[in-house]
């Protein structure tokens, strides 16, 4: 009798797993087939050996690899790092932190902001934050161009009004491309940063004035700790992508503040060295991987431990 | 010593305008524990509020020890809130929520340490001082924020509906603990609650509040057995009102013969006459009283007592409790019609309501 129960009981569980397999079938495969393939392609891209016009001849070699990292110098054959390789990664990953920040400073306020509204108006001004994405990237892009080019807006408008003599140059610079992508990410700080203070207790920051807390003292040790977590998911929405970005960089940097995204395209394109811009990709990949994994192990435990 | 003088709140403005507090004047005592008690929308929230500072008065004066603290943030004014909600921070253990207000004022780590510990001891919450606050239980939330809300060593404690959200026998359990706590720390109490049973057995006096006034301030012994108005003796404890007029110091209750009475020498017209249901006697007549029978339509059982509910001659309903001792003379039935007696000392004139109303 009981055997036979927890027989039964095997079969139904057994039946459950089933179900739940198929039912996750459709998205498994999607995942496998547009995001798993594609990166083994990858992987195995920059392990071979590039062909004269682009594509990759079936020869293992890690020639790719090698040269993220060093460079043979072109008449005495002496190895040296790639400098231009990691001085853009440099780049990149400073622009990619500046974004992350000057997104949290404009994001947070402005994530407050909406999140304090009356619940009837916050939709209307969340529904303001999607209005750019209505926009295609390039197009929004080429407009900041208009704004900021030698002869763009503000350009003309100082020069009409006597403050400069000769246009500034603010087009192909960093700050053109932090401006740019800046604009770009701010939503994707905004949005999860909004649903973490709308989720907080106002409740608790009146406690906290009412035990002596200054408002800057409540901030700190008690607005922010709760809303870290909306905070840190944000940093990430906006971190990855800005490391790897390549249409704002490519127009508003041009060929002088290129970006990691930018050199993989050129491997691709002119480069004609498809294993190189392949183990460039994948290196990205495990880089951004390394920061999530220890962004995650620091701040999974966030709530354990305060200040 | 918190003087409250004619304090007025009103949020909004022009028609929107909603008073939520109309000039309200009260005297609170060291030591005391005084209870503000009412409905809910009667304005005793708003009045703590005002108290910790949340909100701010539209007219008229907070006093606290001479001094008036009406212009003050609530961070600096020496009074601290349990909150309904307790509203205990989840992303600390209990010990750093008991220590905040200390932390926050800048007290020495040593100082706050001792405290702390002092404090947790005095809930007996010791414990589980490392516990997040979110992995307690309603009564250990409880302890905690009212160690929280005592370790800044408040003149004033202000507690909003602490023990609400309280199953019916830890709430008990809470009331005497308090209680005791407040006695023995000879601390000034302001608690808001709308459950008259907690407040009649907790408090040294007690605000009735309506409407966003004072309707009566009194001990409970007071409050119950001369409540001041309608309003006030039919929220605090059960009641009969029997319509009636006074004239010359003889009270008529309608359908009755006049009676003397001293308390109907200060009034004149038509009056409402309260009389709480265990003051009627049923099933015999006695003397000083006011004669009459009823039919008896319902019976319910309570134990200690059995509530007795009548009809009178004229159609009126009527209320009486009946003690169950074990000497207890009459058996009653529905549909018996048994003869009642009212005291006449156990009878109150309230001014009648049409003259009262707001």
């Amino acid at each position: 009798m009981l055997s036979e129960a927890s027989n039964g009981e095997a079969l139904l569980r057994r039946a459950e797993t089933r179900r739940r397999w198929s039912l996750a079938m459709p998205a498994l495969i999607v995942i496998a087939l547009f995001s798993i393939l594609p990166l083994a392609v990858m992987v195995v891209y920059s392990f071979l050996t590039p062909g004269t016009y682009g594509n990759v001849v079936w020869q293992f070699s890690l020639d790719g690899w090698f040269s993220v990292v060093f460079e043979r110098d072109l008449f005495d054959d002496t190895l040296g790092l790639a400098d231009a390789h990691l001085s853009i990664l440099g780049r990149s990953a400073l622009l990619a932190l500046a974004t992350t920040g000057l997104t949290m400073l404009f994001g947070l306020p402005t994530a407050w902001f909406i999140a304090t509204r009356p619940v009837a108006t916050r939709a209307y001004w969340m529904f303001l934050i999607t209005v750019p994405f209505w926009t295609n990237l390039l197009v929004r892009t080429i407009a900041i161009q208009e704004v900021i080019r030698a002869d763009g807006t503000i350009n003309r408008l100082l020069l009409g009004l006597g403050v400069i003599d000769a246009p500034i140059q603010m087009m192909f610079t960093n700050g053109a491309v932090l401006l740019g992508m800046t604009y770009v990410y701010l939503p994707l700080m905004v949005l999860p940063v909004y649903a973490a203070i709308e989720k907080f207790d106002f409740r608790l920051a009146e406690a906290a004035y009412d035990l002596h807390a200054s408002r800057f003292y409540c901030l700190r040790r008690v607005i922010f700790p709760l809303i870290r977590p909306g905070i840190v998911a944000g940093s990430i929405l906006v971190f990855i992508p800005a490391l790897g970005a390549y249409v704002t960089p490519r127009l508003m940097g041009g060929g002088r503040a290129m970006m990691w995204g930018n050199l993989i395209d050129l491997q691709f394109g002119q480069g004609r060295n498809w294993p190189l811009g392949a183990a460039l990709s994948v290196s990205l990949t495990l880089l951004v991987m390394i920061a999530l994994v220890l962004s995650v192990r620091r701040f999974a435990g966030g709530g354990r431990s305060d200040v | 010593m918190l003087e409250i003088k004619s304090l007025s709140k009103t949020f909004g403005a022009g028609v929107a305008a909603y008073h939520a507090l109309r000039s309200v004047d009260v005297t609170v005592a060291e030591g005391e524990f005084f209870t503000l008690l009412g409905p809910s929308g009667c304005g005793k929230t708003t009045l703590l509020r005002l108290i910790a500072g949340f909100e701010q008065p539209t007219g008229g004066q907070l006093v606290l020890d001479g001094q008036d603290i009406a212009a003050i943030p609530p961070s600096r004014r020496p009074v601290n809130t349990v909150f309904q909600s307790y509203a205990l921070f989840p992303h600390m253990t209990v010990a750093q929520n008991v220590a905040f207000g200390l932390e926050a004022r800048g007290t020495a780590p040593g100082d706050v340490a001792r405290r702390v510990d002092e404090m947790l001891q005095l809930v007996q919450m010791d414990h589980l001082r490392d516990r997040k606050s979110a992995a307690l239980s309603g009564g250990q939330q409880q302890r905690v924020a009212l160690a929280r809300a005592l370790a800044p060593r408040p003149r004033i404690l202000l507690l909003d509906e602490p023990l609400s959200a309280l199953d019916l026998k830890l709430r008990k359990e809470m009331q005497a603990e308090l209680k005791r706590l407040q006695r023995e720390m000879g601390l000034t109490f302001i608690f808001v609650t709308h459950d008259q049973d907690e407040a009649l057995t907790m408090s040294d006096r007690i605000a009735v509040m309506e409407g966003g006034r004072l309707q009566q301030v009194a001990t409970p012994r007071d409050l119950y057995d001369h409540p001041a108005n309608r309003f006030v003796a039919g929220f605090i404890g059960e009641t009969n009102f029997l319509p009636g007029r006074a004239a010359e110091g003889q009270l008529r209750l309608d359908g009755f013969a006049p009676v003397a009475l001293a308390e109907a020498k200060a009034v004149n017209g038509a009056v409402t006459v309260m009389i709480r249901p265990e003051h009627i006697i049923v099933g015999r007549e006695a003397p000083d009283c006011v004669q009459t029978s009823g039919q008896i339509d319902e019976l319910v059982f309570f134990g200690t007592d059995t509530h007795v509910k009548l009809t009178l001659p004229g159609g009126a309903s009527l209320t009486a409790r009946a003690q169950n001792s074990l000497h207890s003379a009459t058996d009653l039935n529905p549909g018996q019609t048994v003869p009642l007696s009212l005291p006449y000392d156990a009878l109150r004139i309230l001014p009648d309501e049409a003259a009262h109303a707001v």
